[in-house]
């Protein structure tokens, strides 16, 4: 079975980080969500669990961080055109999030980056696969 | 396109992580890495980017923090058996990671977890395919 990748990230609130998932455009696997967590599917393969601080508290010994002022982890996803990075971006600013950095275009790749509501960075990009190959 | 994802992870070491990524059983895609940055292959679509703390600064202008202090994500991955998660995990700590947390066996569910060198927490989980399916059975809780 092709291998899944779950990264799972606390949240503040986790209606309002439900609703920033969705307005990026992923669907939530109701499957694997209740009162304490929501898996959003990236894709087959890629899902990101969003839990409560509480639920959080639950899997791990050591305290919960603030994205905001350190920095863990960044996470890139591809899109399939310019438009998709750019279109996600935008969702993503009207639906509460922060622009990390301006767009960078590097012609054979564009990229955004934009912080969640709780901070955690995401870099939504596009690049030219004719040019890794 | 199906989707790609690279987890962008800061480590202070990079022959050191790039040779433990290497010993829980991904390899080292040589295009996307240098003397800054290393690419470990997890899927056709899943990626790990180790970046020395100087290259991972080129794109946060935040501070680098310690994941041995606190926690910002944790990275479950899916094994085809429960053998694989005892085996990863005996790759990890043999290679200098850390078990983290005692197992979680709910039957359907059997998942390990460890922290790499710099403290980035892994949890190798097998779920029986059933359950994957249609969730996890209502009993579980």
């Amino acid at each position: 079975m092709p291998r899944m990748i779950f990264i799972s990230l606390p949240v503040a609130d986790l209606p309002k980080s439900r609703a920033f998932y969705q307005a990026l455009g992923f669907q939530i696997n109701a499957t694997f969500s209740d009162d304490s967590s929501a898996c959003v599917v990236m894709s087959d393969t890629i899902s990101v669990m969003l839990s409560t601080h509480e639920k959080y508290s639950q899997l791990t010994p050591l305290p919960i961080g603030d994205p905001r002022s350190q920095s863990h982890c960044l996470m890139a996803l591809s899109c399939d055109t310019r438009e998709e990075v750019i279109d996600m971006t935008a969702r993503a600013l009207a639906a509460g999030g922060t622009e990390l950095h301006p767009p960078e275009d590097l012609g054979f790749m564009y990229s955004c980056a934009f912080a969640d509501l709780d901070g955690n960075g995401w870099g939504p990009m596009w690049f030219d696969t004719s040019a890794t190959e | 396109m199906s989707k790609m994802i690279f987890v962008n992870l800061p480590i202070t070491d990079l022959p050191k992580s790039r040779s433990f990524y290497e010993a829980i059983g991904f390899t080292i895609n040589e295009m996307f890495s240098d003397e800054s940055a290393a690419c470990a292959v997890m899927s056709e679509q899943i990626f790990v980017m180790l970046l020395t703390h100087p290259k991972m600064q080129a794109f946060t202008t935040l501070p680098i923090g310690d994941a041995k202090t606190s926690v910002q994500h944790m990275l479950a991955t899916s094994c085809d058996s429960r053998a694989d998660v005892d085996a990863m995990l005996a790759a990890s700590t043999a290679a200098g990671g850390t078990e983290s947390r005692p197992v979680q066996d709910l039957g359907f569910m059997y998942s390990r977890a460890f922290a790499d060198p710099d403290g980035h927490i892994w949890e190798p989980f097998w779920m029986d395919p059933t359950a994957a399916a249609g969730g996890p059975p209502a009993d579980a809780e």
